[in-house]
């Protein structure tokens, strides 16, 4: 649909200019007074000493949740990496010794250059061990090779910078210690 | 030569010597505009502008001086960067253009008036000095005619670069500032009807015995101040360098100190500018409402005002200072001790300026009761009183044209640059025709009610 937006022909006080500019002169004086006497106020941030407030649902960098017993939920199905539209997951699975789970993770590796960001791979996780709530958006390396995650740092999370009322977003069930995650997930099983 | 020596005091030849110093003052107003410009435009915009350079003082930390250092950073940058030219271009005029605006400005503060004439005892001789550097009849006009050469160097700029974008813009510059000289002369022209005279100082008398400038002659403030700034050419009539159109005008093909030059040159020319405008329409150096004999006979009381001011403005400082520090500790800025280290310093001197200056004009007040002479019927006083009255004529000019400084900055964040035909218009038939009106009105009006 074709919308038209009729203008507002101006005025002839409009139209002598004179006026209308001591109307934006009076409005820019009152942002510079604002600058001046409210610097705290003025809505930018020194940005790398005062970081931005970033919402938990942004997708920043990537974090394997964990089991009680320290071991990742992963179970290696690999639909996190057939989803990646970038290609930049890589993992290889190992037979597992828990009895109830068929694979387990040995290298899990995301490549944060080609990475684009889209979710997909947390969408594609059946078992929630993939999240991208670190909330953490700037990372900087000299070599490229350091941008790609290696397991153990996508591991290296501490629970007390996740939400604390969410215990989910905490722990994962399964593993040796797998009652507890239950109890705190408030999903008693007999 | 002996008798040229011994026919003026050697406090005349000291104080004589060092007015020439006043020819570096529009070029330190470069070093206030630079963070005035650059913060102020970020203040305007919503920003914060550049506040993140600083020097690194040893044994203490960082100081950034709230943005000033900038200063010194754009000026290094300048400086040390390689000076080259295109080829083909006319290497004597290329390299020499740059310079001609700069050095304008080191001249034409010569006929302003930075106090009311010097007239004080020193031993048994009356001695008397006049407040310009040079003290000319023609005064105004001669401020008009060097400022209106530095066009040349637009011009020689834009005819050497051998680039279309510099041709044009050296063209655009010429146009209009020939346009509005013309408006500028004539606006002041019914001023100079009512003080008869076009030496400034005596504009400035009589604006201090009558009512300012801008009382007077409200329409030919406007006009004048418009025409200043299309003068200086700067937004919104910066159409000489306008971006979408002639990429950078007639600087295009300049780099490093000599675009340096030119980007000096325009400050300075605002620095000028706006002492000029506050010498002609905001009394210049007097005290509003204050005449500078009610200085002289209570000089002890003025200096102790005067301290009072800078301790309330010391004191405002302090409070922005603290509020924004207890904002900052509160904050989670990973550079807080630097930050917070810095400020503490800035408290100790504060609270130090404060307490001097109020020690000061305390002790003003009450011990500086000067002697005087009375010489034809007028209380002359010692070289004291004289220095004194001259140091708050100097800052309250300086204070009035700082404020105009602002206005160039406030303008050029706020108004969108004029079309190249709009300028021309504005000048030619409206600018112009209003001022002559207003001189036409101003005449018949002095004619009727004074009979001049």
């Amino acid at each position: 649909m074709v919308r038209q937006i009729k203008q507002k022909p101006m005025n002839w006080i409009e139209r002598l200019y004179i006026f209308e500019a001591f109307r934006g002169l009076w409005t820019t004086l009152k942002h510079a007074l604002r600058g001046l006497l409210r610097y705290e106020t003025l809505p930018t941030v020194p940005y790398p000493e005062i970081k931005p407030e970033i919402s938990r649902t942004y997708r920043a960098k990537h974090r394997l949740m964990l089991r009680p017993d320290g071991t990742p939920r992963c179970v290696a199905c690999g639909m996190c990496a057939t989803a990646c539209p970038a290609q930049c997951i890589f993992l290889e699975a190992a037979p597992s010794e828990d009895g109830r789970i068929e694979k387990r993770v040995l290298r899990f590796d995301i490549d944060h250059l080609v990475c684009v960001f889209c979710g997909l791979c947390v969408e594609a996780c059946p078992v929630d061990a993939l999240r991208m709530d670190t909330c953490d958006t700037s990372y900087v390396f000299r070599k490229r090779e350091d941008f790609v995650t290696p397991m153990y740092q996508l591991m290296s999370w501490d629970p007390k910078d996740y939400p604390q009322d969410d215990l989910q977003s905490q722990m994962a069930p399964g593993g040796t210690k797998n009652k507890q995650a239950l109890d705190a997930w408030g999903l008693k099983v007999n | 030569m002996m008798e040229i020596i011994q026919s003026k005091h050697w406090v005349e030849w000291l104080i004589t010597i060092c007015k020439f110093g006043f020819a570096f003052i529009p070029v330190i107003f470069i070093l206030l505009l630079i963070p005035l410009e650059r913060r102020g435009a970020g203040f305007i915009q919503d920003r914060q502008g550049p506040n993140r350079s600083y020097f690194k003082i040893p044994y203490f930390g960082r100081i950034r001086l709230f943005g000033w250092v900038q200063d010194a950073c754009d000026g290094l940058k300048l400086f040390f960067k390689e000076i080259y030219s295109p080829s083909g271009v006319n290497k004597f005029i290329f390299s020499i253009a740059p310079a001609i605006p700069f050095a304008i400005v080191l001249i034409s503060p010569c006929v302003i008036p930075w106090f009311a004439p010097m007239v004080f005892t020193m031993g048994d001789e009356v001695i008397r000095i006049s407040g310009q550097t040079v003290d000319s009849e023609v005064g105004i006009l001669l401020l008009f005619g060097l400022s209106s050469l530095s066009a040349f160097g637009a011009v020689l700029a834009g005819w050497a670069s051998k680039s279309k974008y510099s041709l044009l813009g050296g063209l655009r510059t010429s146009a209009m500032t020939i346009s509005y000289e013309v408006c500028l002369g004539l606006s002041i022209m019914g001023l100079l009807l009512l003080v008869g005279s076009f030496r400034i100082d005596e504009i400035i008398a009589w604006q201090e015995a009558n009512v300012w400038g801008i009382v007077a002659q409200p329409v030919a403030f406007f006009c004048f101040l418009i025409a200043m700034i299309a003068e200086t050419g700067r937004a919104p009539f910066d159409v000489a360098e306008g971006e979408p159109e002639l990429v950078a005008g007639f600087h295009t093909e300049y780099g490093a100190m000599q675009f340096g030059l030119f980007y000096m040159g325009e400050y300075s020319h605002i620095g000028i500018n706006s002492i000029l405008v506050a010498c002609l329409f905001l009394g210049g150096y007097s005290v509003p409402f204050v005449t500078t004999e009610t200085i002289q006979s209570n000089i002890g009381i003025s200096l102790a005002v005067l301290c009072g001011i800078f301790v309330v403005a010391i004191l405002a400082f302090l409070h922005l200072l603290y509020r924004y520090a207890r904002w900052y500790k509160k904050s989670a800025a990973s550079n807080k001790q630097v930050i917070l280290r810095e400020y503490s310093l800035y408290k100790i001197l504060g609270w130090a300026a404060v307490v001097v200056f109020a020690a000061a004009g305390v002790a003003s007040a009450l011990f500086f009761h000067p002697e005087f002479t009375v010489i034809d019927g007028q209380p002359v006083y010692g070289i004291g009183v004289a220095l004194g009255t001259a140091l708050i004529h100097i800052l309250v000019l300086l204070v009035k044209a700082i404020f105009f400084c602002w206005i160039w900055i406030w303008v050029r964040w706020t108004l969108p640059r004029f079309r190249y035909d709009h300028v021309m218009n504005l000048g030619w038939k409206v600018i112009l025709n209003i001022a002559l009106i207003n001189l036409v009105v101003t005449a018949l009006i002095a004619k009727l009610l004074g009979g001049i």
